[in-house]
């Protein structure tokens, strides 16, 4: 390693910055910054601490004012929260967000075509690639649309697939697969609006590709499903309502597509159709983007206790008479003992091998691999298959003893329910640290939205970098402190 | 349009409404007291919480109604669902659940003023007196309007939301001119013979203090107050103006011309603005104000009613 440029000799805001033994998005080694933040080091770097700390006020205050919240329910309340916005973005150059770009769309078709299978003719058990019991016994697999032909062959219209990189290789792997009704693509489009406005200047010294085209896309793939054609399309965006921590996402794309934002209650099932109740009486419902789980869907056919769905929904989905995006049942492909058979699916569907790799996952329905996973509980980290949002985990390494053994006992009741991975040690990103008033290096996750139309996958360059923003801590969930970051894709390599 | 946006946009209208009206009736009563510094009138309190009615529940809080106390009930307390905070509040989670339907600067505004509203410590307001945080209020309401009659389509949607303003604004008013001849004529005969401050205060809180200079010679009389707040045709604060707009906005929504109405709501609304449109002042003395007024309010509650029932509640249909 020579002596650095004379242009970076000034580390300004990153004086003292340690990458630590981790792989940093941004310097090579302490001090040196690789060739995608060349442009931003330098101007970060010629930035005074207050000036700094005054442009992330301004982008603060940009999103309580907007309103761009979310909903926590620790305290029983539902209390609206900021979503920590961190303003040094996550910049990847062009060549390694290409083979992402592949080895995502190679994905969602896989899980496409599981979802088509395990639906339709069941062809993957007669071939033995996947058991049939491990299938069956996911708490998310509808025997209800067994054999309902879904518009166009898709089931996966809108997925956000976790990536991370492995500090140990560098390398980006799968972490996990989210098929239902993903979130946070809202906060990518609005990230990116607060920086272009917070960074004018950054974003003419780097060509950032852009990612607003999102919308569209999922507009035109919507349209597309109608059951009356497209051009008598009525689509809607069905949400739990204004509690959902999600919420302010629905009316944002809502807004965005030109398309009702309705609730449970605005809609009515007569005769096998949907109907949303209007000033000038009922209007016909063709496509409804839901963000309500399945088992809310209908309390004619899951939960009966659920007022967020519309009774007979189902009924007027089997007979086709309305789409749903997502379809319904697809929590089985992203069950996370089924996530260790996707590399297989690719294979066997797609005839290739995984552009991605996946984290190697000990299912504990196995009995072998459960006898692994209890010996080495304090250095696995173990995942309830049916769960998201970074609840019902145990990171074995930083646990206490009492609480492992309470997961060894939950583990042995029912192993069906739980699978375990190694620790994944997280790739960093500089972040700036508000308790300590400092920049230091914060563990992130990429989520990129992944778009299918029943041909091709889209998807914005980018995603959402989540980032855990407690010193050491690797949960990223916004409901856990984590916060997020723009992710910039580079038209070129820096 | 979806019925429940519709309900939204109106509800919406009527909480920033309320919440101004309440601002603006507190205002006044403060300005009394400025006024009558040197007279032995004692300021009545106690109509206030009876306009809002809210008797049982300032009763169960406070011993007795002062200005104080008054003002932290109508301004701030959480646990009074009508107080100007709370209706800023509710007006911020209607625009909320229809922030995909109304324009990004209605929406920015009306949270912009809910963090403004709840940012006030309601001790130091309340040892400050009411004008400084009842000002910025009405201020708030006033540019509410202004950005949304320039950001928001004046299509259907926006029909509701002039429907609920005025609704609420005519039973604003009501209350306010009802609240304040019972403190100016009922109270001890001393205070009728106060000089004309107190009216002014009151023109002034609706922003009618120089139109009806224009309109009448001095000296202020209470009954010309009263027919400028009541009867006047064009002042956007009298109850015939409101009703009048209420009136239109319906027709807007229905489609219905001159001489007809589609539905209930607009059969009352046409029966209230030929109340207003033929009624003397002398007339509504004659047969009390009191009476007079309610009648405006119980007339208001019933158009509520009928609107929500034509255009937001769907009878259970299989």
């Amino acid at each position: 390693m020579g002596a650095a440029p004379a242009y970076m000799a000034k580390l300004g805001l990153f004086e003292g910055y340690d990458t630590g033994s981790f792989y940093d998005e941004m310097f090579a080694t302490s001090g040196h910054p690789r060739p995608q933040y060349f442009k931003l080091f330098q101007r970060l770097a010629a930035m005074a601490p207050e000036q700094f700390e005054e442009r992330r006020k301004l982008a603060d205050l940009s999103f309580l004012i907007q309103g761009i919240t979310f909903t926590v329910y620790r305290d029983g309340r539902g209390t609206e929260r900021l979503f920590p916005f961190d303003l040094i973005p996550r910049i990847l150059p062009h060549s390694e967000w290409e083979r992402i770009d592949r080895g995502l769309s190679q994905r969602v078709l896989a899980l496409n075509l599981f979802l088509q299978d395990v639906y339709g003719k069941q062809r993957i058990f007669q071939d033995r690639r996947i058991p049939r019991s491990l299938v069956y016994s996911c708490p998310h697999f509808r025997r209800e649309v067994i054999g309902v032909e879904v518009p166009r062959g898709i089931h996966t219209h809108i997925c956000g697939i976790d990536l991370v990189r492995d500090s140990k290789t560098g390398e980006f792997c799968v972490l996990e697969d989210n098929v239902r009704t993903p979130s946070g693509i809202s906060y990518v489009l609005e990230n990116r609006i607060v920086m272009t406005r917070t960074f004018p200047d950054a974003f003419q010294d780097c060509e950032v590709l852009p990612v607003n085209h999102y919308t569209g896309e999922l507009s035109r793939i919507l349209r597309s499903l109608s059951p009356r054609g497209e051009n008598e399309a009525q689509i809607v965006l069905l949400t739990p309502g204004i509690h959902n921590s999600a919420y302010f996402e629905h009316s944002f794309l809502a807004q965005q597509m030109g398309i009702e934002l309705v609730e449970g209650r605005d809609l009515i099932v007569d005769g096998g159709v949907v109907y949303m109740k209007t000033i000038r009486g009922l209007t016909r419902v063709d496509v409804i983007y839901r963000r309500v789980d399945d088992e809310f869907l209908d309390s004619l056919t899951f939960r009966s206790d659920s007022i967020l769905g519309v009774p007979g929904l189902m009924g007027a989905y089997r007979a086709g008479n309305v789409a749903l995006a997502n379809a319904v049942g697809n929590g089985v492909a992203d069950d996370k003992a089924i996530y260790a058979y996707v590399p297989e699916f690719i294979r066997y569907y797609l005839g290739e091998e995984p552009v991605l790799r996946s984290v190697e996952t000990y299912i504990c329905a196995k009995p072998d691999e459960l006898a692994y996973v209890l010996d080495h509980l304090s250095d696995l980290v173990v995942k309830t298959v049916g769960e998201s949002g970074g609840y019902g985990m145990l990171i074995g390494p930083a646990s206490e003893r009492n609480r492992i053994a309470e997961f060894r006992e939950r583990i042995q009741a029912n192993p069906r329910n739980y699978i375990a991975q190694p620790v994944v040690p997280l790739s960093r990103v500089p972040s700036y640290d508000s308790g300590e008033r400092c920049i230091g290096g914060r563990h992130v996750d990429l989520r990129p939205y992944c778009l299918y139309d029943g041909e091709k996958v889209t998807i914005v360059p980018g995603g959402l970098t989540r980032v855990a923003l407690q010193r050491d801590s690797l949960v990223v969930n916004s409901s856990q402190g984590g916060g997020s970051k723009d992710t910039w894709v580079l038209r070129g390599e820096n | 349009m979806l019925s429940r946006i519709a309900e939204s946009l109106f509800w919406l209208a009527r909480y920033i409404e309320r919440a101004e009206g309440t601002a603006r009736i507190l205002d006044v009563n403060y300005h009394m007291l400025l006024e009558q510094s040197q007279q032995s009138y004692h300021l009545r309190w106690e109509p206030l919480i009876v306009m809002a009615g809210e008797e049982d529940r300032f009763r169960k809080l406070y011993a007795e109604a002062n200005g104080e106390n008054v003002f932290e009930f109508l301004a701030f307390r959480p646990d009074n669902p009508s107080a100007i905070v709370q209706c800023i509040s509710k007006a911020r989670e209607n625009a909320r659940t229809i922030r995909d339907r109304i324009s990004r600067e209605m929406w920015e505004d009306v949270n912009g003023l809910f963090y403004l509203a709840n940012s006030y410590i309601p001790r130091d307001e309340v040892a400050a007196g009411p004008h400084r945080f009842c000002d910025k209020i009405k201020f708030g309401a006033h540019r509410f309007h202004g950005v949304t009659d320039a950001t928001l389509p004046h299509d259907e949607g926006w029909e509701f939301l002039r429907a609920g303003w005025a609704l609420e604004r005519a039973e604003m008013t009501a209350r306010l001119v009802d609240v304040q001849y019972h403190n100016l004529l009922d109270g001890p005969p001393a205070a009728a013979a106060l000089d004309n401050h107190q009216w002014m205060a009151v023109l002034r809180s609706v922003g009618a203090y120089e139109a009806y200079h224009r309109q009448y010679h001095p000296p202020i009389e209470p009954e010309k107050v009263a027919e400028m707040l009541i009867l006047h045709p064009q002042h956007p604060h009298s109850i015939r103006f409101s009703a009048a707009e209420v009136q239109a906005a319906l027709r807007a929504v229905s489609g219905s011309g001159r001489g007809s109405y589609a539905n209930e709501a607009e059969r009352l609304a046409g029966r209230l603005v030929e109340r207003l449109s033929y009624d003397r002042i002398g007339e509504i003395f004659q047969q009390g104000l009191h009476g007079y007024l309610n009648d405006v309010l119980r007339m208001c509650g019933s158009i509520g009613g009928d609107i929500a029932r034509t255009y937001f509640y769907y009878a259970v249909v299989a």
